[in-house]
């Protein structure tokens, strides 16, 4: 799972001259929150975000109308741009973790992947990681979501899984977090299908020491219509 | 593995409603109309169609390198989210930047001939990126081993003349992917290599696509190729797209009659002139500058009514994301068309009714070219002689009125084969009779009788008829110069041939740059078939010419072929013309004929391993078609120096069936393996373990239209 693979490739990228009103329409249409700023070879300068083309409120009010539009109409992409210490980058090796990590550190919500210095190659954002949670997760399959609190003990995905291969049971998704309430405990995350609920449930409340503490039926179609899927 | 995404993907790039035209001395040319279409990240759009039709126009208005005459007059293109169109030169450069990049059909012109590959690679680095040398070299060694060139360190160090056509277009690639473009435009990428080469690279660019994520826009007029390598076809005709659809869908269900007329005019691989025959689309394309008022495929369409005459139809869509300009296609259906007139199936009494006397006997022909050897000693008459043995040992015999094809890689002797027979090459040894003549002599030594009987088509009608003759001359010539009848009805013979060649008398007073490359072809089959000869060699005579020109100029062939009894013999690289149209195939390696039997026989196993990867190789047009994946390593070793023992023993997919991993292929000269009276193998594989082969292709192939 490296930034490599869930970046998305060859973004929408502009030049340091364009107008602000251009770079604002770009980003409206194309419905994208980051545009990376590039000069010649695509060596990153800068990075427009939304927030970068608000007008700050004191600002306004020292303007008249009329100076407004002089203002935006001159203003290009190189005078609102993040640059200097506050653009933060990523190299496609590194982890998705890793990038999660930067966002939350600098309370930010896209890094532009460069490689070769600052060669830009793609951008990955929140919600590529979002999108990747949600897989990890097994969400858009259809299936039963299951909730096991285990103790904090060697060999408990061990039980857990072998159970489900017994029965030839599909698992698709398995993840693990220290529980949020029961600091001793690990709450573990299960997508299984080709199975009733009874006969998992049966299953489940038969392993020793483990506790089920959720289940659902999750997954299939979607209701949101926003979400494509796509070959890869 | 199917991703779920919560964010639109735009197109890289979208063409909308997209118009060319170029400024000529009568006006504007409009070369383009109405051409729209996107492509998505790691997408690769075939645009297909004949030459002329637009395709390239198209690619160059993406690039802007439409010319001085050349402009966009209606439309805009979006790359990455912004207009092209109506920019400055260096605003397009910069909007366009380091993401685009563009491979041509000729690799060599691309290449710069007097700089070493790695100063031309690593300066897209070291100038766009800034990198420097030492690092861009690295970098360049790690794409040439991407594009699986072998040896690139060494690559690097030589210039672009010492490398093959196929190395030198993976180099191309290579270059072309070192910038990481969003966007990749092929235009005829593979027309100019060998079918052996073709299929690697493009198995390459399925691999860059999926490896980058680079949308593709890859042009050809090789359906077989796009079917290979695209997700989404657009059928191209008169500066229009007439039909865009998935891959599949559009070869399994063409709704419009252009590209149901395309489909029926190539010979499929497992069709041969006694069981099919191929379908030209009458007509030819109309030139831009006098397009009828409808639908322009309107004067060429079988289901035409008036409706399509008086409106253009639009490009609509039908469900399944198929989209098509055709005002009938629902109606339509390509498994009930019928042809004009009922056509004649060649029977196969013809080709073996008399096979017991041959007309062309060969033994052992060998034809050697000097090579200049550089030496100071060779300077003064001692130094070693070097031969490239272009034919070497080569013996077949032909039954009259029979074809024979021959197939190979382009260097593997087939044309000098061919000039040796009929007389342009000397050759250095063995025996070649026509007839009971010896005709191992050069034509300028031999009688007139036998240089009448024997005649040739050319692949490349532009260069073999004299531009200030007219049509007429040039045919009357052979007529005159070999008293075919006698002075003063040489005029009718003419207007007879040329009627024959299905050219009306008009043409006789027209120059050759009045007529389009099929129609020079048929003017040349009628001044080789002037003489009447017993013999004709046609080397390629349908290559140069678009698919539903070739079919026209394979029927025609048939057909003066069996009326006057002729013998051919027919060079093609397209094992799928070959099959439809020879009755036996030589497969040539290296000057020697490593397979040759009955043309049904070749087609089927037992295989000479060498003509399994060749049919292994063929792109077909058909994305049902299941084939073997079978690609050989490197090119055509030199003929200067062939390998020891089996010549193909150094590109030999199936070496490792023979204990000790094919040893003695490297020593000794395999035998010759009777299959059956006629078909014979040059291989050391045991003929049990040949037949046990898979069949290359998987037999769909009944399916047809």
């Amino acid at each position: 799972m490296l930034v490599r693979d869930y970046m998305t490739p060859h973004p929408i990228m502009v030049g340091p001259e364009m107008r602000v009103t251009e770079a604002q329409k770009l980003m409206t249409e194309n419905n994208i929150r980051h545009l990376p700023v590039v000069g010649d070879g695509k060596r990153l300068l800068g990075l427009v975000t939304r927030q970068r083309l608000a007008i700050p409120p004191e600002k306004l009010a020292s303007l008249d109308v009329w100076e407004i539009t002089r203002f935006l109409a001159e203003l290009t992409v190189q005078r609102v741009m993040v640059t200097g210490p506050d653009l933060h980058t990523i190299t496609p090796d590194k982890t998705l973790e890793e990038a999660a990590d930067m966002l939350i550190r600098y309370k930010i919500s896209g890094l532009p992947v460069v490689e070769d210095g600052m060669v830009v190659c793609g951008i990955i954002t929140e919600t590529d990681l979002l999108i990747e949670f949600q897989n990890l997760l097994g969400a858009n399959d259809a299936g039963w979501r299951v909730v096991m609190r285990v103790p904090n003990k060697v060999g408990q995905y061990r039980k857990l899984v072998r159970a489900i291969s017994e029965n030839n049971w599909g698992l698709m998704a398995l993840g693990g977090v220290r529980s949020p309430r029961h600091p001793d405990k690990w709450d573990v995350v299960l997508k299984v299908r080709h199975c009733t609920k009874e006969q998992l449930i049966a299953v489940l409340q038969a392993i020793e020491e483990q506790e089920l503490v959720d289940i659902r039926e999750t997954g299939g179609a979607l209701p949101d219509s926003n979400v494509a899927s796509r070959q890869r | 593995m199917i991703r779920a995404i919560g964010k639109m993907d735009q197109p890289v790039v979208r063409v909308k409603d997209l118009a060319v035209a170029y400024e000529t001395r009568y006006g504007d040319v409009l070369a383009v109309r109405n051409v729209s279409f996107e492509i998505h990240r790691g997408e690769t759009l075939g645009i297909v169609g004949e030459s002329g039709c637009g395709k390239t126009t198209v690619a160059y208005a993406l690039v802007n390198y439409l010319g001085r005459n050349g402009k966009i007059v209606k439309g805009d293109i979006f790359f990455q989210g912004q207009s092209l169109v109506g920019r400055t030169p260096e605003e397009l450069r910069r909007l366009r930047g380091d993401q685009i990049s563009m491979v041509y059909q000729d690799p060599m012109t691309s290449l710069n001939p007097v700089l070493r590959i790695g100063e031309q690679m690593t300066e897209v680095l070291t100038v766009h990126r800034g990198m420097a040398e030492e690092e861009a070299r690295q970098r360049c060694i790690e794409m040439l081993q991407r594009v699986y060139m072998p040896d690139p360190a060494k690559v690097l160090e030589r210039f672009p003349h010492q490398l093959s056509g196929g190395q030198q277009q993976r180099i191309i690639i290579a270059m072309a992917m070192l910038n990481n473009p969003a966007l990749l435009i092929m235009d005829e990428p593979t027309t100019a290599l060998d079918v052996t080469v073709e299929a690697a690279v493009l198995d390459l660019v399925a691999d860059l696509r999926r490896d980058f994520d680079t949308a593709i826009l890859f042009i050809s007029h090789n359906l077989g190729v796009i079917a290979r390598v695209s997700d989404r076809v657009a059928v191209m005709y008169a500066g229009e797209i007439v039909e865009m659809a998935a891959t599949a869908r559009i070869f399994a269900r063409p709704q419009h009659p252009y590209t149901q007329g395309l489909i029926r005019c190539l010979p499929k691989l497992g069709r041969s002139k006694t069981s099919s025959i191929l379908y030209p689309i009458r007509g030819r394309v109309p030139p831009p500058s006098n397009l009828p008022p409808g639908c322009v495929f309107e004067p060429r369409c079988d289901y035409a009514r008036d409706a399509c005459r008086q409106q253009r139809p639009p490009l609509r869509e039908l469900p399944g994301s198929h989209f098509t300009r055709c005002l009938f296609s629902e109606e339509i259906d390509p498994a009930q068309w019928k042809p004009d007139s009922e056509p004649v199936l060649l029977q196969p009494t013809a080709a073996t009714q008399n096979n017991s006397q041959p007309i062309l006997e060969v033994d052992r022909l060998q034809t050697y070219y000097r090579h200049p050897n550089t030496s100071l000693l060779s300077f003064i008459g001692l130094g070693r002689r070097d031969y490239v043995k272009a034919v070497d040992g080569v013996s077949f015999q032909l039954p009259k009125g029979c074809t024979l094809g021959i197939v190979g890689e382009s260097g593997c002797g087939k044309s000098t084969l061919v000039k040796t027979i009929i007389g342009l090459e000397e050759a250095t040894g063995g025996k070649a009779q026509f007839m009971g003549f010896d005709i191992s002599r050069r034509v300028n030594k031999r009688d007139l009788d036998i240089i009448k009987e024997l005649q040739m088509v050319f692949q490349n009608p532009d260069s073999t008829l004299n531009p200030v003759y007219t049509v007429g001359q040039q045919i009357e010539r052979p007529l005159r110069r070999f008293r075919i009848v006698p002075p003063d009805r040489v005029h009718e013979e003419v207007v007879r041939l040329l009627r024959a060649v299905k050219l009306d008398e008009h043409y006789y007073n027209r120059l050759p740059r009045q007529l389009s490359g099929g129609e020079k072809q048929r003017v040349g089959i009628a001044r080789a078939f002037a003489g009447r000869p017993d013999l004709v060699l046609a080397d390629e005579p349908v290559s140069a010419l678009d698919v539903s020109v070739q079919a026209a100029v394979l029927n025609l062939l048939l057909e003066i072929q069996r009326e006057h009894g002729t013998t051919m013999i027919f060079i093609s690289h397209d094992l799928s013309v070959v099959r439809f149209m020879a009755d036996y195939v030589a497969v040539m390696y290296l000057g020697q004929i490593v397979e040759i039997g009955p043309a049904e026989a070749i087609y089927q196993p037992p295989y000479h391993p060498y003509t399994e990867s060749l049919l292994a190789a063929v792109p077909i047009p058909d994305p049902e078609v299941e084939q073997e994946h079978i690609r050989l390593e490197g090119s055509v070793p030199s003929p200067l120096n062939p390998p020891s023992g089996c010549r193909f023993h150094t590109r030999c997919p199936r070496r490792n069936w023979l204990p000790d991993g094919g040893r003695i292929c490297e020593t000794e000269t395999p035998p010759w393996q009777q299959v059956s009276a006629e078909h014979r193998i040059l291989c050391h594989i045991p003929l049990e373990k040949l037949r046990q082969m898979e069949p290359v292709v998987h037999p769909t192939l009944s399916k047809g239209h």
